[in-house]
């Protein structure tokens, strides 16, 4: 097996980037997160201060070099701030080719539970793997190994979320192996995840919490949640257990398109009831006492979904708005303890 | 004879007798539509289904100065009153708790709502107008493309489905077929096939003398038309366009603003600086337009309104139905999307004259840095607003910022900066 610094990576930005294809070429997927606290001072210029940081702190370390040499870049439309990245880093290639920026490719995947829309869906996932086909042509029996390679990681991480209800691996804990294994050839990254498994984890305690609302790539606030006496037992983002809640039924393109038309529900691209109705049955698996949503600041979506989140729950609900991003602000650690302290 | 344009107090005027019409046949039991300004409206029009514009119902609404009690009937129903106001806002009229106070006798509620799932939050607005009782949503998938040609202006009329793409236009076109089965079931209206290739016609006409008249303001010196008097005159027919009257309105602004010109009219005599105004209109405070003729000779030529009328509707074939997604299937990307966006903008500075242009900002505006990149590269100024277009609370400051730009304009090496 390959260590990953001999593979070239392709970096991608969002979770519905069909990462497959990028194994299946030979590269190495690595999932570009952003760094609160860090400088955003490119990101703020180029995208303006209105959209998620998150996108605008990618779009900065992607200016600067951070994330090591890319062979390429992938994005998503997981997100309206990963849209408006990729439109920033299509016009810098037009604009500005002194940058010499890395080839950047837009992959559309969209959601509605319509047949018009996977038609469509098919139809990207084929273009990407045409583009990536420049580093090495795509095979069926390549992207079927891939396909087949990822399922198993995703089959893997949702035994750790097992794990993770039982109380034997915190969600501080889960959230950096997802995130590690994003970063990592897909089969040390199931090695990985296996090791884990394997090992005697000693049990937790603390207020049983559910995460909604948005997408963390980082885990500081995951750390000051759980440092305050709760247990994050389960979320619905996607550097979470949302990355890898569904599968292929198929090692096929179409099988791949559909798989992610119809991964989610992630709260950018659901309706308000997909989302309460799956909140609610995943709050429920877990046997969450509290229910808290955390919306970053210029994260749109998160605050819509709430009120019937909470009704959906029936748990004691929390909204953390308009916060910092990788960060729980006081106030919101205030308004967060009594639920804790009620259950 | 610089006073309001006959056009555009006629158009204001039809348009509320409309909207009273429109409030009595819903009353009746007619259906209604609400839809967002960037969706296919047409099929409602050629199926008789009278629609309010989402955006448009906003701007009334900010003209009454009501924004901010609406979105107070937002937060009180747990929902974030500072996201996306412009398209939250006639969510909230579904809320009304004081029809004395509703614009206009109120926005009668909708029987459908029709939109496209741009960004993160407005197809969130339309879920809530979904879980009203007797609402239904039909979102509409908004894509996007990996690669454009930059032109768009030059291929959009005959050559779509080069600068747009196929698979954008299979998609569009195989939700507008559901679209129209979905109308026929719900409503037991008719979807005539040759009454849609009239209605589309008809828009074409519409928008070629909304050309036309954009191409007389842009070679007029002076200005004749003050852009407050533009906007209702080619906005008003645009939400009623696809019908007789929304032609004859456009052919009319038209003649209005050619016989201004032919009679010297100018809208501010001692105009010294011709500016472009980039973004949505400023609702809360429209009076801006005029503020800065008497200071500075300052005068407003251009808004998108006549211009995007000019270059963004025109949709030529022989299959209707896919020659009308062409039009919508990436609309915005006309508007807000780099390189189009951009280009389009410099062209449109070029083609007015312009010494210099306004940009407003708001959060959700998408490629505002490219935009003003592309004019300061082609050597045209530009201030930058930054201020959401119907939420007064973010509109401090703009007055000093515009004056203090100005008065560096007027400097005589200020054009040179």
């Amino acid at each position: 097996m390959s260590a990953p610094a001999e593979l070239p990576a392709v970096g991608y930005v969002g979770a519905d980037v069909p990462v497959e294809l990028i194994t299946a070429a030979g590269l190495l997927p690595l999932r570009l997160a952003g760094k609160p606290g860090g400088d955003r001072t490119l990101g703020d210029r180029y995208l303006g201060r209105g959209v998620d940081p998150v996108a605008r702190s990618i779009l900065t370390r992607i200016l600067t070099a951070d994330y090591g040499p890319l062979e390429a870049i992938v994005v998503s439309r997981d997100c309206e701030a990963s849209l408006r990245l990729f439109y920033a880093l299509r016009e810098l290639h037009r604009v500005e080719p002194e940058l010499r920026l890395p080839p950047v490719h837009l992959v559309d995947i969209l959601h509605l539970p319509h047949h018009t829309t996977t038609r469509y869906v098919h139809a990207k996932v084929a273009q990407l793997r045409e583009w990536l086909g420049r580093w090495r042509p795509i095979g069926d029996d390549d992207l079927a190994a891939a396909i087949t390679a990822h399922d198993t990681l995703r089959r893997s991480l949702a035994r750790v979320a097992a794990l993770r209800r039982a109380n034997r691996v915190s969600g501080t804990r889960f959230l950096a192996l997802v995130a590690a294994t994003t970063a990592l050839p897909v089969a040390e990254a199931t090695a990985l995840v296996d090791r884990v498994l394997a090992a005697d984890s000693p049990e937790i305690d603390g207020v049983r919490l559910f995460l909604t609302g948005s997408s963390h790539d980082d885990p500081t606030v995951y750390e000051t949640v759980e440092r305050n006496g709760f247990l994050i037992m389960g979320e619905d983002h996607d550097w979470g257990e949302l990355l890898f809640a569904r599968t292929c039924a198929a090692p096929t393109e179409l099988a791949l398109a559909e798989r992610y038309q119809y991964n989610g529900p992630s709260a950018p691209r659901a309706s308000i009831r997909q989302r309460a109705a799956h909140t609610a049955a995943a709050a429920r698996a877990c046997d969450a006492e509290v229910l808290l949503s955390y919306a970053r600041i210029h994260d749109d979506a998160p605050p819509w979904d709430f009120p019937d989140q909470r009704a959906a729950t029936g748990l004691r609900a929390v909204l953390a708005e308009r916060q910092p991003y990788g960060e729980l602000t006081e106030d919101a650690l205030a308004a967060l303890l009594p639920a804790g302290a009620a259950a | 004879m610089t006073g309001r344009l006959a056009s555009a107090t006629t158009a204001t005027a039809y348009q509320r007798e409309w909207f009273a019409r429109m409030r009595d046949d819903v009353t009746a039991g007619a259906p209604l539509a609400l839809v967002n300004a960037d969706a296919p409206q047409e099929i409602f029009r050629a199926m008789d289904i009278p629609y309010v514009v989402n955006q448009w119902w906003a701007s009334i609404v900010a003209a009454k100065r009501q924004t901010q009690r609406y979105l107070g009937l937002l937060r009180e129903r747990g929902y974030p009153d500072y996201v996306e106001q412009y398209s939250a806002t006639s969510l909230a009229s579904a809320f009304e708790d004081d029809p004395g106070q509703a614009p206009w006798g109120g926005l009668p509620k909708p029987s459908i709502v029709l939109g496209e799932t741009t960004g993160d939050a407005s197809r969130k607005i339309f879920d809530v107008w979904d879980a009203q009782p007797g609402v239904t949503y039909y979102p509409l998938e908004s894509a996007a493309e990996d690669s454009v040609p930059e032109r768009w202006w030059e291929l959009m009329p005959h050559r779509w489905e080069e600068a747009i793409g196929s698979d954008r236009l299979d998609l569009l076109t195989g939700e507008l077929t559901g679209l129209i089965r979905f109308l026929e079931q719900t409503t037991g209206r008719v979807f005539s096939e040759t009454r849609f290739r009239e209605v589309l016609d008809l828009v074409n006409e519409q928008q070629e003398w909304n050309r036309r008249t954009r191409d007389l303001i842009a070679a007029a010196r002076p200005c004749p038309i003050a852009v407050t008097d533009g906007i209702p005159s080619v906005m008003v027919p645009q939400w009623h366009r696809g019908t007789e009257w929304a032609r004859d309105a456009a052919r009319a602004f038209h003649d209005e603003v050619r016989d201004r010109i032919d009679a010297g009219v100018a809208v501010c005599p001692d105009e010294g600086l011709r500016l472009m105004w980039v973004g949505r209109g400023l609702w809360f405070d429209l009076e801006f337009y005029q503020r800065f003729q008497r200071s500075h000779g300052a005068v407003f030529v251009w808004s998108m309104y006549l211009a995007i009328a000019a270059d963004g509707y025109l949709r030529y074939g022989d299959d209707p139905l896919r020659a009308l997604a062409a039009r919508f299937a990436a609309f915005s990307d006309q508007l807000y999307t780099p390189p189009w966006s951009a280009e389009w903008y410099v062209k449109e500075a070029r083609h007015h004259g312009v010494d210099g242009v306004v940009h407003l900002v708001s959060d959700d505006a998408r490629g505002s840095y490219f935009t003003t990149r592309a004019l300061r590269a082609a050597g045209i100024p530009v201030l930058e607003l930054h201020a959401d277009n119907v939420d007064a609370r973010t509109g401090d400051g703009l007055d000093a910022r515009m004056s203090a730009w100005l008065d560096e304009l007027t400097r005589p090496s200020g054009k040179d900066s």
